[in-house]
């Protein structure tokens, strides 16, 4: 007989234990990172297939890379990855809050409530929840530096580079409002900055310039300038060599003269491109690099180097867009085109030693795009990692608040009130709903008490106190992590943008939501 | 198991009788058990987790997705299977009921069977029952093709009726003029390649939306204009290198360095030559679907036209569809050359991408619908739930009648089904009762999936439908019988039909079968 699916009682037992099977391991993926979460959150060391090791408090990298193979568990960690893109901070937060709220929901399945009852007044509570913390959001002013400041503060307050977030701070304020574009002021391209990391000196290096920066060195072949002043710039995308055709060709030499001959004519090629980039006055040439054959040879190298040119070569094809914004150059394919038109002008481009390396700059670049450069400096390569994810982090941190103009306190308070006022809100609604609505605030709590917990104090006396205090109407206190007791957190200066919170919290229920659907995992092709 | 060594090959199967039919109806029954709980507004969801490279997850509630991608070895559950697929074709709704239903009067079928009524028997009454049904069916229709507005409050009401038992439910109301939106564009017409449907990452599912027009996700090239007003487009598909020599081992001699550069030189002019042809079209903006190399795109950039490559094979024939431009791969005679015509090219960006924008196209049925949501799990989900109500808002937009979702027509159709089955003289009439009680099944199913007492909600609705003219069905968010019309859960006449039509045909044929033959696996080579 075919061995078919012959199952034919479907008791719904199976269904019960497929869900709680993928609520427990989304709850353990939680778990997993809770402990990271908040300004004295532990760093995770994460060691992976291939031997690398990597330190990091940041949320999404962590299940980035635990590799997970469970399905449920798995959309834990696309959930991180969405708040990544939607809002660049709070990865570790939007999974601490999709933990809290399966466990809630484990107890109301216990219950026998059906899921989908549980579903749509998770929904309601969390619409309600993100009204909430709109009431409570401040509007901010791009203009205000400092509270942009204060802002990128509290993010990098929670990363192993916090103690150079008086540094990293202000330059990432600087680097977004560098680059936001005038005429769509509501966003912001983080591709128009650029971050290099180079190894060595120490985090308090790293440096903003308004400008550009090549991760390679100037062509030392042949003893060309390394510093020039007053450059014009031109961005090749032809090859300074010996001719090559598409079409197969082979030139014959018959005897020695012609050989002589041969590399005469080939000389006689280059010098004759190189002349003719010359005649424009072009002194800084940056050659895209070509896969079909050699973009530069020694040959030409030194003759270039001889016209006291600086070279910069192998320049990647996806890096043209940005280098001929930057520059307000264009592109120049062939020689026949070399115009002066083309070409970009700058006050000085100069080969600066950076660690063991060495890096080109451009500055003082005329009529330059809307981009800047950040070259990131730490000691070994993991604090260097882990800085330039914080500064990524910072960065998105600003975006967030050039899309929408409001901040609201930190530390834990707007979940406190939200969980206040889901309460009294879930004490007017009737049957299963109130009960639902009552447990998605008792989630909302485990912020509070995991920042408590993280930073080493009571989380019972603490949340206690902080319901307490919000009670009494004081909607903007929050625990302070630093002094270790609770406080007005606006005036503390730990502020978050808005959008990072409603995302999280929106982004969280929709993924509790989709894992209390399912009640099958079947397995395919 | 039968041993015909002389008739089969070795490793031949076959099942003969009992035993065939047995196979067949347990086969068909697991595959309907499977799906049925993602039935109705609260069904619920499945996880598909591929066994093949990457183990990747899908979730999702649309049965024809489910039934897709199982590993099936029932013959019986294959033919399941597959009249899910057929119903996903032709009406692009009602995947899961089809198959619910085929189950359900499988079922039956085998009680009757076990009372020794012959299968031909069960047939012939199934035909009588399922005539009735569809008659039934097309009384309780109601066509409000000629009045716009009710027309479209209609199509509203379809949507959400489709899009409530998916992911989308919760922003159903969006959705719903989305898609209504969308396919009233069409004009009539079924072609949905001009509805566009983009995912991008990010955001909440309630800020997708509808975007007159065209967008296609790749870039502008370098230093060329970012925005086109009165755009003449070409679509082209042309390779934009130098044109090769095509036979194998073709190579030139020279004797010199020059006439290598030479050769350069030609080769460069060729493909200099080859951009001013397209050049002297007059156009503004190029696309090909090919790369566009470094040289030819600077000489676009100096010629001021936007040049788009690499765009897929899917994006430049719906581009060429909707600007009413034509393909092209040769550039001699500019005259007989179809260009595509739109108002205004721009840069936007969506979430952290940046995409091309065709607004003003000369097809004016085309639109985009860009989905946002929180995970790529959820996006495809919301993809397939909205091709389904898009699938049925074209179906009822040709056959414009419609009827009452929650249940209604299944006890519409099972009450006069019974009602024949009384008249009907004979075993015949068993059969018939069997029809009725197995629709009965779907809105049980319903009822169940939602966590509501079904035995007691189905029973309060027969009473109500023993009335003529009733309106009553299950009202599954408040878990009462209420009245379809006032809370405005519509279906579409043709899906309810097909549903029936070809549940009924499936079950038929599957009853017919008393032997099932399977062939010897074919030999694979042993390549260890």
């Amino acid at each position: 007989m075919a061995p078919a699916k012959t199952e034919k009682y479907v008791d719904t037992k199976r269904k019960d234990d497929i869900r709680h099977a993928n609520m427990v391991a989304a709850k353990a993926v939680a778990d997993a990172v809770r402990t990271s979460l908040g300004p004295r959150g532990m760093d995770k060391m994460l060691s992976t297939a291939n031997g690398d090791v990597i330190i990091t408090n940041d949320g999404a990298t962590i299940l980035d890379k635990m590799e997970v193979i469970q399905p449920a568990a798995k959309m834990l960690v696309e959930l991180s990855k969405s708040q990544d893109i939607v809002a660049g901070d709070g990865t570790t937060t939007v999974v601490v809050l999709a933990g809290a709220l399966l466990k809630q929901c484990l107890d109301l399945l216990g219950k026998g409530i059906h899921p989908t009852t549980i579903s749509e007044a998770l929904h309601k509570a969390s619409e309600k929840a993100v009204e909430v913390i709109k009431s409570m959001a401040i509007p901010v002013e791009l203009t205000d530096q400092e509270q942009l400041i204060k802002i990128a503060s509290t993010s990098l307050n929670s990363k192993v580079v916090s103690q150079y977030s008086t540094l990293l701070a202000p330059l990432a304020v600087d680097a977004v409002l560098n680059v936001r574009d005038l005429d769509r002021p509501d966003s912001v391209d983080l591709r128009d900055i650029k971050v290099l990391r180079k190894l060595g000196g120490t985090v308090d290096d790293t440096e903003l310039v308004k400008g550009l920066v090549f991760d390679h060195k100037a062509s030392h072949t042949a003893g060309g300038p390394t510093r020039v002043e007053n450059a014009k710039i031109g961005l090749i995308q032809f090859q300074i060599s010996p001719p090559k055709t598409d079409i197969e060709q082979s030139v014959i030499v018959s005897d020695y003269t012609q050989m002589d001959r041969i590399l005469k004519e080939e000389r006689n090629y280059i010098l004759g491109i190189i002349k003719k980039i010359r005649a424009t006055g072009c002194n800084v040439l940056l050659i895209q690099k070509s896969i079909l054959r050699d973009a530069v040879t020694d040959l030409s190298l030194h003759y270039l180097a001889k016209a006291k040119i600086l070279v910069i070569k192998d320049v990647e094809r996806e890096d043209i867009e940005f280098i001929s914004k930057t520059l307000n150059c264009l592109p120049i394919a062939n020689i026949e085109h070399f115009r002066t038109e083309k070409l970009g002008y700058a006050d000085l481009v100069e080969e600066v030693p950076v660690g063991n390396g060495r890096v080109v700059k451009v500055t003082g670049i005329k009529d330059m795009g809307r981009t800047v450069s950040i070259i990131v400096r730490g000691s070994n390569a993991l604090v260097l990692d882990e800085a330039a994810r914080s500064l990524h982090d910072a960065l998105c941190v600003i975006r967030c608040l050039v899309n929408q103009r409001y901040l609201i306190a930190g530390g834990g308070a707007p979940e406190i009130e939200v969980s206040r006022q889901l309460g009294i809100w879930s004490r007017s609604l009737h049957g299963m709903e109130s009960y639902c609505v009552r447990a998605f605030a008792d989630a909302m709590e485990v912020i509070p008490f995991t920042l408590a917990e993280n930073a080493g104090l009571n989380p019972i006396s603490i949340v206690t106190e902080l319901r307490n205090r919000h009670a009494n109407g004081e909607v903007n206190t929050g625990i302070n992590v630093r002094k270790g007791q609770i406080t007005n957190i606006l005036e503390e200066n730990v502020v978050q943008p808005l959008l990072v919170s409603t995302s999280a919290l929106s982004l969280a229920t929709e993924c509790v939501r989709m894992i209390l659907k399912i009640d099958d995992i079947v397995s395919t092709r | 198991m039968g041993q015909n060594g002389e008739l089969f090959k070795p490793d031949a199967m076959e099942e003969k009788g009992e035993r065939a039919r047995m196979a067949s109806f347990i086969g068909a029954m697991a595959i309907a058990d499977l799906v049925k709980s993602t039935l109705g507004p609260k069904g619920m969801d499945k996880i598909l987790q591929s066994t093949g490279r990457g183990h990747s997850v899908t979730v999702t509630n649309d049965g024809a997705t489910i039934l897709k991608s199982l590993h099936v070895d029932n013959p019986a559950a294959k033919v399941l299977v597959d009249i899910s697929k057929v119903q996903d074709d032709e009406v692009g709704d009602g995947t899961t009921s089809v198959v619910v239903l085929a189950g359900e009067l499988l079922r039956e079928a085998e009680k009757l069977v076990a009372l020794k009524i012959h299968p031909m028997t069960i047939i012939a009454g199934y035909r009588m029952a399922a005539e009735c049904a569809r008659n039934a069916l097309e009384a309780g229709v109601r066509n409000h093709k000629d009045d716009l507005e009710r027309f479209r409050s209609d199509l509203v009401n379809i949507a959400m009726t489709t899009l409530s038992s998916k992911i989308l439910s919760q922003d159903k109301v969006h959705f719903a003029n989305l898609a209504v939106d969308a396919v009233l564009r069409l004009k009539g017409s079924s072609n949905m390649e001009s509805i566009q449907i983009i995912k991008k990452c990010g955001g909440a599912l309630k800020d997708s939306f509808l975007d007159e027009g065209f967008i296609l996700d790749k870039k502008i090239g370098v230093g060329q204009p970012k925005r086109i007003e009165n755009a003449k487009i070409l679509v082209a598909n042309t390779a934009m290198d130098t044109d090769k020599v095509k036979i194998y081992g073709a190579r030139v001699r020279v004797d010199a360095m020059s006439k290598v550069a030479e050769i350069e030189a030609a080769e460069k002019i060729k493909m200099k030559n080859k951009v001013e042809k397209i050049v002297a079209h007059g156009i503004n903006c190029f696309v090909n679907r090919q790369l566009i190399y470094n040289y030819p795109e600077e000489l676009f950039a100096d010629a001021g036209i936007m040049a788009i490559e690499h765009a897929d094979f899917d994006g430049i024939e719906r581009l060429a569809l909707v600007t009413g431009g034509e393909i092209t791969s040769t550039f001699n005679d500019p005259e007989n050359v179809k260009l595509g015509h739109c108002k205004l090219i721009e840069e936007i960006m969506i979430g952290e991408d940046r995409l091309i924008h065709f607004s003003g196209v000369a097809l004016g049925e085309a639109c985009t619908i860009v989905l946002r949501g929180a995970s790529s799990h959820v996006l495809d989900e919301a993809e397939r739930s909205l091709h389904d109500a898009l699938c049925v808002l074209v179906a009822t937009v040709q056959d414009s009648r419609v009827i009452w979702g929650g249940g209604w027509p299944e006890f519409l159709m099972a009450r006069r089904v019974e009602e024949l089955g009384r008249k009907t003289p004979g075993k015949k009439s068993l059969a018939i009762d069997a029809f009725a009680t197995a629709l009965r099944a779907i809105p049980t199913t319903i009822a169940d999936n939602a966590g509501l007492d079904s035995a007691d909600l189905v029973s309060q609705l027969r009473a109500a439908h023993s009335e003529d003219g009733s309106r009553a069905g299950i009202d599954v968010i408040s878990g009462e019988v209420g009245d379809m019309e006032k809370l405005g859960i519509y279906e579409a006449f043709k899906v309810k039909q097909a549903v029936l039509l070809s549940a009924t045909e499936a079950s038929e044929m599957i009853l017919r079968v008393d032997e099932i033959i399977k062939c010897a696996p074919r030999q694979r080579e042993d390549r260890m």
